[in-house]
Parts: C-alpha cells; structure tokens; sequence
C-alpha cells in the first residue's frame, strides 16, 4: 500500500475506525439534535454525515461561539495570567465550503499578527473531510469557487460512492492515519474513482442550475445598486446571518470575576447596532442598512483585497438561519436584473 | 466567480500555520502588567495617569513607542478599551489621559498609586515624525483628543531643530476643560506657537472664545504638515480650513476614534471601509479617510 493511495473504506467500518481514532482525540462529527443535524462532541451516537450540512460551522470548534482568551490570578497586588490549552480534536465531515472558510480564517488570524487561540486549535485539530455528493437547498458553493469537491486544506477527505466512502489523504497526518489503522481499508477500484467524479460533476451542476453565477463585477455592481433601505426594513436585526457564517469572526472581549477571573471573547455581529458604537454615543455605522451593505462589502470586497480569497463560500447558512427569510444571493440578482 | 481565478490576481501569503512563532502568539491577548505611579488631575473628568510597565520579575520594561500610538488598557473584572499613549517616547515615564465615559475609563480613574492594570500594545501607526521632519508643523485637536497630540508636541520640544515652524491651536469646551495647562510655558519656550481657545468662556478666562481654526492665523503651508485629533465635525472644519489655505490632503493627519476590542486587527469593531483603525490606523491622511469621516 502506497501512503497517498486512494483507498476505500466500507460504510460499517467507519464507526470503528474513528472508535480507535476517539481513545485519543475529542472526536467532532455531524449527530442529530432533536431531528437537526448538528457539528457536536461524538458520544456513539448514530452520525448524521448523510443529512445537509449542519446550521453550526465546525468552524465554532477554531473560534466558538465564546471561549476563554486567559485566566487573571491576583496575589498581593500581582496578576499571574494562565493560557487556556486546546484540545486534540478530530472534525468529522468538514464539508468543502468550511475547508474554504478556514482557508480565509487562516490567511486572517494565522499570518500577519497571529491570533494565538484560533491558530493553537488549529494546529491540534484533525480534519476528516466530506465532499459534498448531496448538496443542500441553498447551496451555492460552486458559485463562489469552493465546492462541491474539496481540493486542499483537509488531513483525510471521504467521498461517500455508494458502496462506502473512497478515502484520499493531504497531509503527512492523514497518511499516518490510513497507515496506523489499515485493516479498517481496502484497495480503491477504479470504479470507486469515477463514481467520485460522477457523483461530484452531477452536484456541481445542480448547485449551478438552481442559481446562476455572478462576476465578481456583477457582485460589486449589486452591492452599489441595492436599496439597502428596502433590506433595511425586511431584516429583523437579530444578526443570525454572520453568526452562522463560517467566515464572519467579529468577537467582543469582556472579563468576568473579581479579582481573580477569566477573559472571554464572544461572536459579534456587525449587523448589530451597537457593533461600532462607541463609548460617547458617537456611531459611524448607525443606520442598518450602512451595516448590511459594509457585511456584503466585507466579503465581496475587503476580504478578497486582504486574503485573495472570497469572504463568502456560499454555504448558504445566513439565508437559512434568517427569519425574515432575506435570500443573501438573491437580493444580489435582484439588484442587478 | 472562481476562488481560484482570483487567487491568481492577487498576491498570496502563504497560509500554513505550522511553524510559526508560538511564543509571539501566545501573548497576542496577555497584557503587560504595568504599576501606576502618578496620577494628576487634568480636569474634573480626566486624570494624567503615569505607569511603570512590568517585566515577570517586576523589573521596569521600557516601552518603545511613537506619538499617535495607542495601548490597550485593562482594569481586570472590567474589561480593556484602547487609550492613547499622552507621553512622549523621548520623555519618561509612560502615560495615559484618561476622561471618564464608561464603565472601564471609570476604573482606571478609580486606580490608586500602586495599582496595576494591564496593557498590551504600543498599537496601531502613530504620527510619521519622519516625515514631518523639515518642515511646517500644525498640531490642531480639541477635547479629549488633544491627548495624543500633546505626546506629537512633547516629541517635537525634545527634537526641536528637526522641525520649522511649529502651531499649535487647540480648543476646548470651557476653560476646566482645558488639559495640560501648565506643559504650555513650555512649549513655547521651545518655540512653538501655542494658541488656546474655547467655546464658552467664564469670568476668569481672558483668552481666545471660538473655534480653533480662528487661531490659524500665519501658517505657512510650504512645506506643511499637519496633525489633527478631536470631534469628527471639528476635524472636517480644520482640514477643509487647512486645505483652503494651501495644504495639500496628503499632508494632514488626522487620528481617528473608533470602538475597538483587540487591537490587532481581528474582531472587526473599528473597521472604516476596508481600513482597520487599529493596524493601518488610527493616523491616516486626509486624501484616504476625507469621505469617511
């Protein structure tokens, strides 16, 4: 067995295999929560890999909904500080449009000023990704580049071919898994490759038929053209959308305990009114519908002129989650037409 | 629309995180603890606040800086807020003007000699001295913003003969609210042109009442620069006022105010178009944040 093999992995040994991988890794995987499919901690429980894409990021597992930034300890005037050490994870069925939201995050809190909470959970986490054979209602990943089939970025990558999953690997990790735990593995069939690709192109062109691309000029134009004040009166300010966005990642600080205690950072939203208000009263974004149009700019704009890359990867979660059930794509085509 | 096909337009920084400095990153939100040693009462909301920063064996660590920089400042329990460093990095010891607005200002102002918060920076650009070097110099602010300027002054007292001409025109609410009262002798006996102004005055005030732009009087803008802080609408006044006279808008820098959390350009709250206040700010010229202001 060669280590960057395809190699082919039944359906029934899946469970077994991340078993073994759990006795010494926190295992993160798609169950069920109430009916929903949700990214949680795995306990045994029946996984939901063939249900759509969770509302909850595996993102939240690099930068959670709230987390611990450090401990303050006051002895005699004195404050010692303690780090917060990460986990060894595992993420289970990382489907291609998160693996291209951590590509963003990693350009923004890896590179220039590292953001050390993010990167040493990064660092300590394994991803086992998930193409996308089954894609979601509202979708659009193939639109912004990063979907269905994952390219890069993963440690394993499963493509579910029917028959089982066919396992490639893309990293030094992923070969030591396939290595360490073989006897789960079979040689792939040429077969199993083909129908990856099948399976893959037959996605795509469904995520393309249900809603037609945009050019990046197109984009920058609909964003100029919308009535943001139209938006404005439609949308409920409950700032959902960007905390189910797999790139958004405003956070607020705040502490808790005197005089010893914990700093906290929590998801912000900058549809959120007092996002950029500051302590006078003054608020250069006061208006909504300037906030909703900056979140837009954000990410057809001033994240591709920092990163190379697209704030958006068309996951589809914000217009999912919103309750005044504002479609983020087509308020764009609107514009537009 | 292609993640890949704009990939190649632009240039790329390599994205892997292995390797990196650890040790850098894991003090990126641990502050410094420094000790205050001074406090001095500005006016009846703000207080001058002096801090010896701390190393682990509470030996003295001097802080590199340049006027215009901010730190982050932490009252634990409280919580941090960004406050512009008032000293100059030619002068010791490191200091903070701070006037109470919130919860957290309110607890540093409750700090006594002996107690320590927490700071993390110097952050963001600060003033380019470099640049300002040879040439005409107008520091304009009013309120709270006056501040910062007062470390850009200090700074150009200790360098004097690098500079021209230097004006300084600042102007507050009423005369309490005037800081850094008794720095003015000597700024003028380092030869600046000091012009005091304020918009209600009272019966021991015999100085200038109005705007500060009525203070510019005899500036000379060829070669000039100038360094603005204070009130949005006060700042658009000046640099209007400053370009009408034959300032060019590259030359004015104005520090912008923005709500901040991190510091290090990652929790989005001071962003003004794609700039981020804290990284690429707070200074900016004219030309760039004229429209956004």
């Amino acid at each position: 067995m060669t280590l960057n093999a395809a190699l082919f992995l039944d359906h029934e040994n899946l469970v077994p295999l991340i078993e073994e991988l759990g006795k010494t890794l926190e295992v993160v995987a798609p169950v069920y929560a109430e009916g929903e499919p949700v990214f949680a901690t795995w306990k045994g429980e029946p996984l939901a890999l063939d249900a759509d894409n969770p509302l909850n990021s595996p993102v939240e597992f690099f930068l959670p909904q709230k987390e611990v930034l450090f401990k303050y300890v006051q002895c005699s005037g004195r404050y010692t500080f303690q780090d917060v050490p990460p986990k060894s994870r595992l993420i289970l069925g990382m489907r291609p449009c998160d693996l291209q939201a951590i590509k963003v995050l990693d350009e923004i809190f890896g590179t220039e000023l590292p953001d050390h909470p993010y990167a040493s959970k990064r660092m300590s986490t394994i991803i086992v990704a998930l193409n996308c054979t089954s894609p979601g209602e509202r979708c659009f990943c193939a639109q912004m580049g990063s979907g269905p089939a994952a390219e890069e970025g993963y440690d394993l990558l499963l493509t579910d071919v029917g028959s089982g999953y066919l396992v490639e690997s893309g990293s030094p990790a992923g070969m030591f898994i396939l290595r360490a735990h073989s006897h789960h593995f079979e040689e792939a069939l040429p077969e199993h490759l083909k129908e990856k690709e099948r399976l893959l192109s037959l996605a795509e062109e469904e995520i393309t038929n249900r809603r037609p691309a945009l050019t990046p000029e197109e984009i920058r134009r609909a964003i100029d053209e919308t009535d943001w004040g139209e938006v404005e009166k439609r949308c409920l300010r409950c700032g959902g959308c960007s905390l189910v966005c797999p790139v958004c990642h405003c956070f607020s600080v705040m502490d808790r305990g005197v005089p010893d205690g914990e700093r906290l950072r929590c998801r912000d939203s900058c549809v959120m009114a007092g996002f950029s208000r500051m302590t006078s009263g003054a608020n250069p974004r006061a208006a909504l519908g300037e906030r909703l149009r900056h979140w837009y700019l954000d990410k057809f704009v001033y994240i591709p002129e920092k990163t190379g890359m697209l704030g958006c990867v068309g996951c589809g979660r914000c217009s999912s989650v919103c309750l005044s059930e504002i479609d983020r794509w087509s308020i764009l085509r609107e514009a537009i037409e | 629309m292609n993640q890949k096909s704009l990939k190649k337009e632009k240039r790329v920084r390599s994205g892997t995180l292995a390797g990196k400095g650890t040790d850098q990153m894991l003090s990126r939100y641990v502050p410094l603890q420094a000790e205050v040693i001074d406090i001095d009462v500005e006016s009846s909301n703000t207080y001058l606040i002096s801090l010896r920063p701390l190393d682990e064996e509470d030996e003295t660590v001097r802080l590199d800086y340049c006027p215009g920089q901010f730190l982050m400042v932490s009252v634990f329990g409280l919580g941090e807020c960004p406050i512009s460093i008032a000293s100059s990095p030619t002068r010791e010891p490191l200091q903070i003007c701070v006037r109470e607005a919130g919860k957290i200002t309110q607890g540093i102002m409750a700090a006594r000699v002996g107690d320590i918060m927490g700071i993390r920076g110097p952050f963001g650009n600060g003033f380019p001295v470099d640049k300002m070097k040879g040439r005409n110099v107008v520091i304009t602010g009013g309120g709270s913003g006056f501040a910062t300027l007062r470390s850009l002054i200090n700074y150009i007292a200790d360098n004097r003969e690098d500079f021209r001409d230097v004006t300084v025109a600042y102007g507050a609410r009423t005369p309490h609210d005037l800081y850094f009262t008794s720095e003015y002798g000597s700024w003028q006996a380092a030869g600046i042109e000091v012009g005091i102004t304020v918009d209600m005055m009272d019966a021991s005030w015999k100085g200038n009442v109005g705007l500060v732009t009525s203070l510019l009087k005899d500036i000379n803008p060829s070669p000039g620069t100038a360094a603005l802080c204070g009130p949005p609408m006060m700042i658009n006044a000046v640099a209007k006022d400053l370009v009408s006279r034959g300032f060019l808008e590259p030359d004015i820098y104005i520090s912008l105010e923005r709500h901040m959390k991190c510091g290090v350009g990652k929790c989005e709250h001071c962003t003004v178009g794609h700039y981020h206040v804290c990284t690429e700010g707070p200074i900016f010229s004219y030309d760039v944040v004229g429209d956004l202001l």
